[in-house]
């Protein structure tokens, strides 16, 4: 329309100057509004924006903080009216304290960055990684000059307290989850009363290390503690060695003395009956049974020693002949078998 | 010649505009200030307006974080000890802070100055032992740094225009020239630590050792005498049997005993003088 309206004096004014090349400063003198209007449109253009799912976008209008909007496409005025700060708030962003991770892969360390004092004027290298995000943008982006460096000094600090606040063994060993936790709740509670908008997502203690100059003191603790535990076993063993084996020996006492009774008991109950039938017979022919038993005895008996038989017709018996005489042992005889 | 007055009236009309109007976004402070004469302080962010004659400074109200060089201070108990603090502190009054420090690297020299004289101080009215102790209920550090942080709060800003916010220790160390010592006196705890250790296995070791033994010898002498009263039992059985056999015959048991006992005595070792009178032999030498 606008263009239809510029053009009559154009098109009136040709007639008067027909030469060819006059109808190209017309289109200039048009094109020159035209260039105005597509300079506020994209300048109204320019006010549109997208946030992606995982950001926040906070709006300010003259500086001021106005609003804040939340993923999808949204529209805000143009430069120099409000101005958009794009926040992804849920991203983990890291500060590490004590050194960084990559010179201790190296081995590199900067003991003035990771020494601590424990309650027991111990010196200790630790190293923790605090993991934190946005709690509340509009905190986190207008309060502090230097969110992570904040964030390191408060925990930094909490850490330090905590470890002034055991011993040594203790940071080494035991409570490190404690530290952890308390470090966490009270460097929340210190950034929030800075008002820092910030959210301390997890503190992780990565290396609690005794100094260079006492590790290998550290290290024969742990080794002796070992040692404990060995020697400990090595008596356990023996221990278990030497228990059962006694008992196995007192129930081997204990069956060879069931052992004896019985045979005892079996034995004499034997003799006993033999001794008792014998003695019945023995006293219905009380003289010849005495007799021959004698007799018997006699013959297994005689046969084995060597006998002199003395004839002591009155007078004495010179006995010397039996030193001068003295018998070579006989061949051996059958003796007859002994019952 | 029309047409050219109202571009030159359009620019500078623009120019008026911009030198009136000026926003203060959430990070800021700004102070008015009339041929540098500071007239006021906008401290709500948004749109404001001034004379254009008049110029705007603008000054960043964040908070923000001083570390100070670690500085060795002296405890009442005459030990060194090593600080390393941080100071949060953020522009309070434009005004003031222009008047007295100028600029934000200006200003932490000032912090410190005042941090470090109040913190050695406090800690000349402190022992080691109430700052660094294993007891977290025992400690000082607390109230020390809570009372420094007022004080230095209130003194800078009166005199600079700094609200401190907080100074707190980030970390304790010993000085250089103690830690040779302290890392001797670590490593003398760590051996001695190590020494108790390996004693107190052998101590439980050897009590292991000595209950075993115990239940070894208790088993055994238990056994023991059990196994002799079993046997005693098996003796005292035997002879009672043995006594109510034989008693019925005493005399048949006398000769059979005898007999039995001669052919275990005599062996072939023996030499016999027999005489002829004897019992077996009498009819060998009278034929009756």
């Amino acid at each position: 329309m606008g263009l239809s309206l510029e053009l009559r004096p154009q098109v009136e004014a040709q007639p008067e100057a027909p030469a060819p090349w006059r109808f190209v400063p017309p289109r200039q003198h048009l094109t020159r509004r035209n260039v105005w209007g597509g300079l506020l449109l994209l300048w109204l253009a320019s006010g549109l924006y997208l946030v992606s799912t995982d950001q926040q976008a906070v709006v300010t209008r003259f500086g001021k903080f106005h609003r804040i909007e939340t993923p999808g496409i949204h529209y805000h005025w143009p430069y120099p009216i409000e101005q958009i700060h794009k926040l992804t708030a849920d991203q983990l962003q890291a500060a590490t304290i004590g050194g960084q991770p990559a010179d201790g892969a190296l081995g590199r360390t900067d003991p003035l960055r990771a020494q601590f004092l424990t309650g027991d004027q111990n010196i200790i290298n630790v190293r923790a990684v605090v993991q934190y995000n946005v709690k509340s943008p509009r905190e986190y982006l207008f309060r502090a000059y230097d969110i992570s460096k904040t964030v390191g000094a408060a925990v930094e600090s909490e850490l330090g307290r905590e470890i002034a606040g055991r011993s040594v063994d203790d940071v080494l060993t035991t409570e490190k989850i404690k530290i952890q936790e308390a470090v966490r709740q009270r460097a929340q509670t210190l950034l929030d009363s800075y008002d820092a908008g910030v959210a301390i997502y997890t503190v992780n203690i990565d290396r609690t290390a005794p100094p260079d100059e006492a590790r290998d003191a550290f290290a024969d603790v742990a080794g002796a503690r070992a040692d404990a535990a060995r020697i400990v076993n090595q008596a356990e063993g023996y221990s278990n060695d030497l228990v059962p084996r006694a008992r196995g020996e007192a129930q081997q006492l204990l069956e060879s003395a069931q052992a004896y009774k019985q045979r005892k008991i079996n034995e004499s109950l034997g003799d006993a009956s033999r001794f008792t039938q014998l003695a019945a017979e023995y006293s219905k022919a009380a003289a010849v049974t005495s007799h021959r038993l004698y007799v018997e005895a006699m013959e297994q008996v005689l046969p084995r020693i060597r006998k002199t038989i003395v004839d002591r017709q009155g007078g004495n018996v010179d006995l010397t002949i039996i030193r001068g005489e003295r018998p070579q042992p006989r061949p051996a005889t059958p003796a007859s078998p002994q019952r | 010649m029309h047409r050219y007055r109202a571009w030159i009236g359009a620019a500078l009309g623009l120019v008026i505009l911009w030198a009136t109007f000026f926003t203060v976004r959430e990070t800021e402070f700004v102070l008015v200030t009339q041929f540098g004469r500071p007239v006021r302080t906008v401290t709500a962010a948004g749109l404001n307006a001034k004379w254009p004659f008049q110029n705007a400074r603008y000054f960043d109200r964040r908070l923000r974080v001083y570390n100070p060089r670690p500085s060795e201070f002296l405890t009442r108990d005459k030990k060194n000890l090593v600080i390393e603090n941080y100071v949060c502190w953020q522009i309070d009054s434009p005004e003031t802070f222009v008047r007295k420090v100028i600029s934000e690297a200006n200003a932490e020299a000032r912090l410190h100055d005042v941090v470090w004289a109040g913190l050695s101080a406090a800690l000349g009215n402190h022992d080691l032992e109430s700052i660094v102790t294993p007891d977290p209920a025992r400690t000082a550090a607390g109230r020390i740094f809570d009372r420094l942080t007022e004080e230095t709060n209130s003194a800078a800003l009166a005199q600079y225009g700094i609200r401190v916010v907080d100074v707190r220790i980030k970390r304790l160390n010993l000085p250089q020239q103690n830690k040779e010592s302290v890392f001797a006196r670590m490593r003398a705890e760590r051996e001695r630590i190590a020494k108790q250790y390996r004693a107190e296995g052998e101590e439980q070791a050897l009590k292991i050792r000595a209950d075993a033994d115990r239940q070894k010898e208790e088993i055994v002498s238990v056994a023991y005498k059990q196994a002799e009263q079993t046997r005693g039992q098996g003796d005292a059985e035997s002879t009672r049997i043995y006594g109510q056999a034989y008693s019925k015959n005493p005399q048949f048991y006398k000769l059979v005993r005898t007999l039995e006992a001669y052919k275990k005595v005599l062996d072939d070792k023996t030499t016999a003088i027999l005489s002829s009178d004897s019992e077996l032999l009498r009819l060998l030498t009278k034929g009756q």
